[in-house]
Order: C-alpha cells, then sequence, then structure tokens
C-alpha cells in the first residue's frame, strides 16, 4: 500500500523554481532516505508533504488521503527541519498539548516512555527554553511519535547530536520500522542514510536526479569492478592459458604470483573467474571487490 | 480546536499583564457599583446602568487596547518563531484559528463576568443587556486582532497597529455616532458603537461583523506559509 504518492509537485518562490516537478511514491513499511546538498530542495519537499508549505503546483496523498484531513494529520507524525518550542513550557507539558492536539492525549506515562525513548527522560520537567539544541532535537523526534503515527517525517533527526544520542535515535528509527512504521527521512550523513534506509532519493536542484535501493544505486554506477584476487601459485603449464582467458574477460588485467586484478562490468564475470582458477589448479583464498560507496555516489 | 483554546486561556492568565488589567476590571467594578446611586444622578442614567458604567466605558474606550496588549502576537508569534509547524502538522489551521478565538474569547468572558458578578452582589441588580453588549464588543475586538496577527507577519507591527487601532476606533466610532452630515452618517451602520446606544438587541450585527473578520482571517491564514 501506498503510503506517500507525489505527482509533478513544484515550488516556485519568487520566480526561483526550489522543487522542479517532483513525482514520487513511498510504500508503507519503508524508510526512505532523501539526500541532498543544502538549497536542493528537500526540507522545501517536506514541507510540502507535511502542509507547513502550499506546493506552486502539483498533488500527493498520504496514507491515501488528503492531507489537510484532521484524520490524515492524525495518522503522521512530523518533526520539520528548524523549530523552535515554547521555551516556559517543560518536554512532559510539550508532549501532553501535542499529543492532545493530534486527537490522541498521552498520559504521563506515556510522554515518558517517549522521552525515554529519545533519552530525555531525566529532563521531563525541565522548560524547552533551557534545552540544548541537540535536546530540542530529540524532543522534536518525541512529539513526533507520541501519538504513535503511521508515517514520520524526520528532517534532519541526528544533526547536532552527540555520537551516543545519534546512536540511539538511530536505534530508535530501526524500531519503529520493526513496529510497521513508515519513515520518510532526510539527513546530511550519508553513513547514517546507508545504514537505516531502505530506499533512497538524492535531490539536486529541486530534481530527483537516483532514486532506488542501495544495490540498485550501486550497481547503477558499478560499470567498473575492481576484483581484487588472493590465490595460490599458478602452475606454470596453466599460467599462459589462464593469463589469456582473463584478459578475454575483463580490462586492466594485473597478473602476479599470488595476486591478481582484474576489472569486470557484471557480477556473474566474478564467479567465472574464480571457477577459472579452480579448473587451473589453483586454489582461491580470498577475493575482493572494490564497490562505490553512497558518498562516490551522491558525489558523482 | 478545545486543545488550542484551553492552552491559549491559560497562558493568558500567565502574564503579568493580564493580571494587571483583571485587576482593574475588578476594581473599576467595585467602585463602579459602590458609587451607583451618585454617578446615576450626576449622569442621568438609571442605578443599574451606571452600577456597570464603569465597566463599559473601559470596554469602549480602552477594550482594544487591553486585547491588543494581550493577544497581538497570538498567531504570528507562532509563525515567527516556528512553533506553529508543529501545530499546522498535527491539526487544520482552522482549528488552530478557532481554538485561539474560543480561549481568547473565554478568557475576556471570564474577567468581564467576574466583574458583572461583583457589580450584581453589590448592586443586587443583573443587567444581562449591557453584558451581552459589552461581549459583542469585545468579540468584535477579538477578531480584529486576531485578523491583524494573520494579516501582518512581524509581531512589533501588529503591535504598533493594533495601538494605532485602538486610538482611532473609539474617537472615530464616538464621531460618526454624534454627527449628522448626511455625506457620512451612513458610515454609523458599520460601526460598532452607534447599537450601544441603543436598549435592544441590534448589537447582534456587532457579531456578525465579528464573523466576517474571523472569516476573513482564516481565509488568508489557510494559504499562508508557516
Amino acid at each position: 500500500m501506498t503510503a506517500i504518492k507525489a505527482q509533478k509537485m513544484t515550488k516556485v518562490y519568487n520566480g526561483v523554481t526550489v522543487v522542479n516537478g517532483i513525482d514520487l511514491k513511498v510504500e508503507k513499511g519503508e524508510i526512505f532516505g532523501f539526500l541532498g546538498r543544502n538549497g536542493a530542495g528537500k526540507s522545501t519537499f517536506i514541507n510540502m508533504l507535511t502542509g507547513i508549505a502550499k506546493p506552486t503546483s502539483g498533488s500527493f496523498t498520504l496514507l491515501s488521503g488528503d492531507t489537510e484531513a484532521t484524520e490524515v494529520k492524525r495518522r503522521i507524525g512530523v518533526m520539520p527541519d528548524y523549530s523552535t518550542f515554547y521555551g516556559s513550557t517543560t518536554a512532559l507539558e510539550h508532549l501532553r498539548f501535542f499529543s492532545s492536539l493530534s486527537g490522541k492525549p498521552a498520559q504521563k506515562s506515556a510522554c515518558m516512555e517517549a522521552l525515554e525513548a529519545v533519552g530525555l527522560a531525566e529532563h521531563a520537567n525541565k522548560k524547552a527554553g533551557k534545552f540544548s539544541f541537540g535536546m530540542k532535537k530529540k524532543l522534536g523526534v518525541a512529539q513526533a511519535i507520541i501519538h504513535d503515527p503511521e508515517l514520520l517525517f524526520l528532517d534532519e533527526p541526528t544533526s547536532g547530536m552527540d555520537a551516543e544520542s545519534v546512536i540511539q535515535i538511530q536505534r530508535l528509527i530501526k524500531s519503529l520500522h520493526n513496529k510497521g512504521k513508515t519513515i520518510f527521512l532526510t539527513s546530511h550523513n550519508l553513513d547514517e542514510v546507508e545504514k537505516l534506509c531502505t530506499r533512497i532519493a538524492i535531490m539536486k536542484e529541486g530534481r530527483i536526479v537516483k532514486i532506488g535501493t542501495m544495490d540498485e544505486l550501486r550497481a547503477f554506477y558499478r560499470t567498473n569492478i575492481i576484483v581484487k584476487i588472493r590465490h595460490s601459485i599458478v602452475p606454470v603449464s596453466e599460467e599462459q592459458k589462464l593469463r589469456q582467458w582473463l584478459e578475454g574477460k575483463g580490462t586492466d588485467v594485473q597478473f602476479g604470483d599470488k595476486l591478481t586484478f582484474i576489472t569486470v562490468d557484471e557480477d556473474k564475470k566474478i564467479a567465472e573467474i574464480t571457477r577459472a582458477f579452480t579448473a587451473c589448479k589453483t586454489d582461491i583464498f580470498r577475493v575482493e571487490v572494490e564497490e562505490p560507496t553512497l558518498e562516490e555516489i551522491f558525489l558523482d | 480546536m478545545f486543545a488550542i483554546g484551553k492552552r491559549e486561556f491559560f497562558q493568558l492568565f500567565k502574564g503579568v499583564k493580564a493580571i494587571l488589567i483583571i485587576i482593574l476590571f475588578l476594581v473599576t467594578a467595585y467602585y463602579s457599583a459602590k458609587f451607583a446611586g451618585p454617578l446615576a444622578s450626576i449622569a442621568e442614567l438609571s442605578t443599574k446602568e451606571a452600577s456597570v458604567a464603569g465597566v463599559m466605558f473601559l470596554i469602549m474606550f480602552f477594550g482594544q487596547l487591553f486585547v491588543t496588549s494581550l493577544s497581538h502576537d497570538s498567531i504570528n508569534r507562532e509563525v515567527h518563531e516556528r512553533t506553529m509547524r508543529f501545530l499546522v502538522t498535527k491539526t487544520s489551521r482552522s482549528s488552530i484559528l478557532y481554538g485561539k478565538f474560543f480561549g481568547i474569547w473565554i478568557f475576556w468572558f471570564v474577567s468581564l463576568f467576574t466583574s458583572f458578578l461583583i457589580i450584581s452582589i453589590i448592586t443586587k441588580k443583573i443587567n444581562i443587556l449591557i453584558f451581552t453588549q459589552t461581549m459583542s464588543l469585545l468579540t468584535l475586538q477579538i477578531a480584529f486582532v486576531l485578523c491583524l496577527s494573520v494579516l501582518i507577519p512581524k509581531p512589533s507591527v501588529t503591535m504598533f497597529f493594533g495601538m494605532i487601532g485602538s486610538i482611532i476606533f473609539p474617537i472615530l466610532g464616538g464621531w460618526l455616532v454624534l454627527t449628522t452630515n448626511p455625506a457620512i452618517s451612513w458610515l454609523k451602520y458599520v460601526n460598532p458603537y452607534y447599537y450601544f446606544d441603543k436598549k435592544d438587541y441590534t448589537f447582534v450585527v456587532v457579531l456578525l461583523f465579528a464573523g466576517i473578520l474571523i472569516y476573513l482571517a482564516n481565509l488568508v491564514f489557510k494559504r499562508r506559509e508557516c
């Protein structure tokens, strides 16, 4: 079932197109990562989906319903990119107010559970005005999950947090995913996106330039797979034959006594190569494949 | 809507300005009731009217100022500080606006009701007509301030325009009531003060004006970016 469906969504500010005709479909149960440089239009796109901003043109549905409908709003949780809280209100009071606003007033115990999940339990009765940036981020996550939504929008959920808190929030995101929640997140942390997301979109100048699972994105970029094979000494009688065969299979062949490098264009050739070595009475100890990282894909 | 209204109501009671205004109301109500007799003979009013004249005077001449000082940034402060983002992602914009209106309205209702209660206890008289007339004027003043807070993004600017309105409206309203100039006297029908001169329920028109202002504010707020 579709959780998010956007069609030709565009946002123009003072003649500048920030989001340019985005079509996107996110299925229920996914952790969808949105990557892009500053100003790529990620937050504007999230703001349109969550009702903070109105699209200039295009349409979208959330959980197959109209996002303006209160019924749909109650089923989504949003952590906006940059927001402040009420300075004289405590973390606990915030959660009680926001949960009642979402139509599911939370008891104190439920609020404490949410604060515990983000690591803010000991600051439950502290006023938000005295919170650090990282603590405000955590409260932002807590307020997004307090009413147990089906679909979560998290805009840069871990930016500005210390390493321990980042791990805690990432674990929370995974546990929410395991409970069947759909999560749409943006991040500047490529490792985080690679680690958490089931599908990724890369946005550039208001458009989605690449979209897919991590494997699909890698496959797209993997036109040159560098394979490093550590093996036993190739018998002299087989050496010439194996060398010729390898040169026919790939490029940049560096044939050594115990180490061979070869560049191939598809995965199945790696299996053929290992079989060829075995057929030539050579043991294979290790095969290493250099894959493009998300960073390399992103920077491309 | 109820959650927003409840929060707005309790937040208003927390401020020093609100406490001072309530004290002013209560003191005016007490002395207005206490000296209702002498005032009635001086101003040619009935004792019943004279007892609530002080509170009514306060609302007519300073009501807009009081409402402005407490609620001029009710909407735009939240947009400016981006707390509005949490609200618009959880409920409809209409619920936010109506909730704010409801919370502010209840605050003034409680304040005015307490003042009239004190007067009634002292004078042993109840004046429902003047209470409803005064409350209808306050309703319009609240709607005006909320409309201003939606239309103008900067809180400091709403304070400025609210103050200007607080000074101009009573003067302009009084002048329109008294003027005999036929070229502009028709404007008296859109002047809320005109309906307070009448001892009937035509002041309901003032509530209609308030409704129009809130409707316009809602139209603009629905399109506004947060």
